[in-house]
């Protein structure tokens, strides 16, 4: 193992950690906008995480040891994933971090713990969180698996290192079918991230609870650790969207200016996915539960359809 | 000295079986000395099997009945493979069992239970050990026979009657196949020897089929799983943890050994396996949504995992096929590598659950609850499972479901599209059976061990006794250090595959959980404080708040409701003939078992049919039945002289 690679691990996940409350913000302020009000400052998200850990933690009495201990395997499997997307500059070896799988199931992992957690108080709220999230993430799983796999099958590897790396060569004007894969990446980027239409993050209500119902027992520092896992989440899949569809400004090496560079050009990409997002999430009604499933499979052919093109062609 | 390692380890089980047996008396002594003797050979044939696996093969000649019918054995790298799964998981059952069966009603049954084990266990060896047919049928039907007599310990319910009715009949149309395909087989070659050089298209394929029911069975493949979710929920914990864990291997070794040593594929039987693989992995996840025995919920994950096995077994067939031998190694190591990683989670959930089975004394998940206050240490272990068959890094199950995925993934270098296309299709159904897996480990474990207790059995559930922790904690640690250093392990055997390190991104996990941990310790104050689950401020929580797992899983019985298909049952009665006034109804709502009412229940009527048809002949005076037996005679002597 190189240095090269553990700078890498350091930069990429700091980095991504460090801008994630930022898209937050955003996403927050667009919809706000659309919806007439001032909204939030841009820097509200870092304020309010920091606010919660200078606070004390309420438990239940019926919680055990995995409400406790979920924050920080939330977060640490998230930053783990967050090696697997470079953000901005692609390392020479790759040890096998960049593997699809495992950066899918390591964010499965944070998941599953997540729902335990959900389960754990004995609450009727956060079992019908969990019960709904495990649902959904099931049901969008094969959408996620063929899309990747058309990833896969269309750069021929199967390492997101070398995918974005290919990308960066030759545009995805090369390669039209990325376009198609990128808006099922977006889908899967709403879905993952519990947005509109599919979850509501702003509301507390039993309808429409799913992601957040599942924290709803936590408090403090561990509430912080889950919101900010749940932001470096997001980022790291607007960065595997961004990076396939819009590679521009991604440093080749690891040298001081071209990784400011690389930086300052995500930020500003994300920032723009951010705002569409929110526009996005503004322009939608959230879908009665029962209804999502059908917006997957519409999601599932859709994809399934570009990969038989591609085997045809 | 390595055939005398598992000679020994052969005539220890022997031993022990016949201790068990011959002195069956009412004490405790006696099982225990039969599990010390079980766990003593276990070790032997672990050792003996692992110098092989990384060594040279043997062949050992134990017995010449008659000329070109002997018990031999052959042990290669594949068969030394399944002897340390064996071993591994028969060690930890054993030591398990020395808490267990205490639980059992009666010494004696105890005892015949430890015995039945010995002989079950060395069974299986035999079968995989096996150098020709003769022998491989000689063990297959002892092991079908000592599980069934395992499986039959509480004969007097009838549940478990229900079950051994099934379980007998399966096995022994198992058996039957097996017979077949070794006549087939001794047609062609003159001997019982496992081979089938030069024989026709058409011979392959018919002894493929055999074997592919033979084994099929006994794997418990959708549709002839049906004994499978019955007979692990009524046997004894320890025999459900060997039977699912091991003996299910078993069949895959049978299959695997049958598809690389004796046979020339073709290509329909890989899309075939693919495709059984498929609906069973699917269909066997989406029967364990749905159901609240805890242990028929394990029995179906079986079936589903054989699925993902099977799957690994059809991609391995195609692939060769296509001449692709790096990928067709890779999707053979996945699948033999899940074999080996589901036989220890598997048994380690089975030997927790039966913990769990006897600290609460039910075996619906909807009366437990709360379980990891009071039983800790089967709760942590219990969880390693269930992240393990969730396939969840960093643990076992994980790398062989990458092993798998890696191959559908790298699939693309085919030149044939429409198998690309079925390959795309069974790799969402891959996706879509991991992740529910995973929705019904939540819901298992959520409902079994967190929150309040549902009963109040659950509410006084102890912790169970020391040995019942070690055994499975051994397997726990197996799942994870398997799932770390897998990469490296496989490079010590000799195979190279293109797959991410494990045990780096284990180091970057322990630094970043150790970095947040410590920055959160560091900046964040140490305050905190207890208080009741918020619930809309109502103050006294009681456990009928709590999601249910027929709740946890409901929103997954709507959308999979063309597979849950149920039948409303309603009855009413009114007091008047106009229907005004409503006296008094019934309604029910059933799960129709499909494969029981429509495939099963049709079969053993028609069955039922022709022998009440057969025994209307039999019952008469004697005169008739002199009158048969010199039709009979009769007929035999035209056949001799038409023969002859």
């Amino acid at each position: 193992m190189s240095w090269n690679l553990v700078l890498y691990g350091f930069i990429n996940t700091a980095l991504a950690l460090l801008v994630s409350p930022l898209f937050i913000s955003l996403i927050k302020k667009v919809k706000a906008y659309a919806q007439g009000r001032v909204g939030p400052p841009i820097l509200q998200t870092y304020y309010q995480l920091y606010k919660l850990f200078k606070k004390e933690r309420v438990y239940s009495y019926q919680t055990s040891f995995i409400i406790r201990l979920t924050p920080y395997l939330s977060l640490a499997f998230m930053m783990v994933a967050s090696l697997s997307v470079p953000l901005v500059f692609i390392p020479a070896a790759d040890p096998g971090l960049g593997n699809i799988i495992l950066f899918l199931y390591l964010m499965v992992m944070s998941r599953f713990f997540m729902a335990l957690s959900g389960l754990d108080a004995g609450s009727s709220f956060g079992g019908m969180g969990s019960s709904r999230e495990m649902t959904l993430s099931a049901i969008i799983e094969p959408v996620i698996i063929i899309v990747f796999g058309a990833l896969a099958y269309v750069l021929q590897t199967t390492s997101l290192f070398d995918m974005f790396g290919q990308v960066r060569e030759n545009s995805f004007l090369s390669n039209p079918s990325l376009i198609l894969t990128g808006i099922s990446l977006f889908i899967i980027l709403i879905v993952e991230t519990s947005r509109i239409p599919v979850d509501n993050p702003e509301t507390h209500l039993e309808l429409t609870m799913i992601h957040e119902a599942m924290t709803l027992e936590y408090s403090g520092p561990d509430l912080a650790l889950i919101e900010l896992s749940h932001a470096l989440k997001q980022t790291l899949l607007m960065g595997v969207l961004l990076n396939i569809v819009a590679p521009w400004g991604l440093a080749s090496e690891p040298a001081a200016g071209g990784i400011a560079v690389a930086f300052l050009a995500f930020v500003i990409k994300g920032s723009l996915l951010a705002v569409g997002v929110g526009i996005f999430e503004s322009l939608m009604a959230k879908f009665r539960l029962f209804r999502v499933p059908g917006l997957f499979m519409l999601a599932f052919f859709f994809s399934f359809i570009t990969v038989i093109f591609k085997f045809l062609a | 000295m390595i055939a005398g390692l598992l000679l020994g380890g052969g005539f220890l089980l022997l031993a022990a079986a016949l201790t068990g047996i011959v002195f069956n008396h009412g004490s405790k002594k006696v099982w225990q000395g039969v599990l010390w003797l079980v766990i003593a050979a276990a070790l032997c044939l672990l050792i003996g099997s692992l110098q092989i696996f990384f060594g040279n093969p043997l062949d050992i000649s134990l017995w010449n009945i008659a000329s070109g019918l002997d018990i031999a054995f052959h042990l290669d790298r594949l068969a030394s493979f399944f002897v340390i799964i064996i071993s591994l998981i028969s060690l930890c059952v054993a030591v398990y069992s020395l808490g267990y069966n205490n639980h059992i009603s009666s010494n004696e049954r105890a005892n015949l239970l430890s015995a039945f084990m010995a002989v079950f266990i060395l069974s299986m060896i035999g079968v995989v050990a096996s150098a020709n047919t003769f022998s491989l049928i000689f063990f297959w039907e002892i092991m079908a026979l000592s599980s069934f007599f395992l499986m039959m310990n509480d004969y007097q319910e009838s549940f478990t009657q229900r079950a051994g009715i099934y379980y007998f009949v399966l096995t022994q149309l198992s058996t039957v196949f097996l017979m077949l395909m070794a006549v087939v087989m001794y047609i062609q070659n003159g001997s019982f020897a496992l081979s089938l050089s030069g024989a026709s298209s058409v011979i392959q394929s018919l002894v493929f089929v055999l074997a592919f029911l033979a084994f099929g069975i006994k794997a418990g493949i959708i549709p002839l799983h049906k004994w499978l979710p019955y007979a692990h929920s009524a046997s004894p914990s320890n025999v459900s943890a060997l039977m699912s864990g091991v003996m299910l291997k078993v069949a895959i070794y049978g299959l695997v050994r049958f598809l690389m040593d004796v046979l020339s594929p073709e290509m329909w039987w890989g899309v075939g396996i693919l495709l059984f693989g498929a609906i069973s992995a699917l269909l066997g996840v989406i029967y364990a949504l749905k159901e609240h025995d805890l242990k028929t919920l394990l029995a179906f994950h079986s079936i589903e995992n054989i699925g993902i096995i099977l799957m690994g077994i059809g991609l391995y067939v195609i692939f060769g096929l296509y001449g692709l031998d790096t990928l067709a190694m890779l999707a053979l190591g996945s699948a033999l590598f899940h074999s080996l990683n589901h036989a220890i989670f598997k048994s380690l959930l089975f030997m927790t659950a039966g913990s769990v089975v006897i600290a609460v004394g039910d075996r619906n998940i909807e009366k437990m609850g709360g379980l990891i206050k009071l039983m800790p240490y089967t709760s942590v272990i219990f969880l390693v499972g269930a992240v393990s068959i969730s396939a969840l890094p960093p643990f076992n199950g994980f790398m062989s479901e990458l092993m798998l995925f890696e191959s559908f993934f790298q699939s693309f270098s085919l030149a044939e599209s429409s198998i690309k296309i079925l390959l795309f299709s069974v790799l969402a159904i891959l996706a879509l059976t991991s992740a529910l897996a995973a929705a019904c480990f939540v819901k298992a474990f959520g409902t079994v061990f967190l929150a309040m207790p549902r009963s109040q059995e659950a509410a006084s559930a102890k912790e169970v006794s020391k040995s019942m922790i070690i055994g499975p904690a051994i397997l726990a640690v197996a799942c994870l250090v398997l799932g770390l250093f897998a990469v490296q392990i496989f490079s010590v055997a000799g195979y190279s595959f293109d797959l991410p390190d494990m045990s780096l991104v284990g180091l970057v996990l322990v630094i970043f959980g150790v970095l947040v941990f410590g920055m959160v310790r560091l900046f964040s104050p140490r305050k905190s404080r207890r208080s009741e689950t918020w619930a809309c401020g109502y103050v006294r929580p009681t456990p009928r708040f709590e999601y249910t797992a027929s709740g946890f899983a409901e929103p997954l019985f709507q959308i999979f409701r063309l597979i849950y298909r149920t039948r409303h049952y309603n009855e009413r009665s009114y007091e008047d003939n106009q229907q005004a006034i409503f006296k008094q109804g019934k309604s029910a709502i059933h799960t129709i078992k499909f494969f029981d009412e429509y495939i099963y229940l049709p079969v053993a009527g028609l069955f039922g049919r022709i022998s009440r048809f057969i025994s209307r002949l039999q019952d008469v005076d004697l005169g008739s039945h002199i009158l048969y037996s010199f039709i009979t005679v009769l007929l035999v002597i035209l056949a001799a002289r038409w023969l002859w």
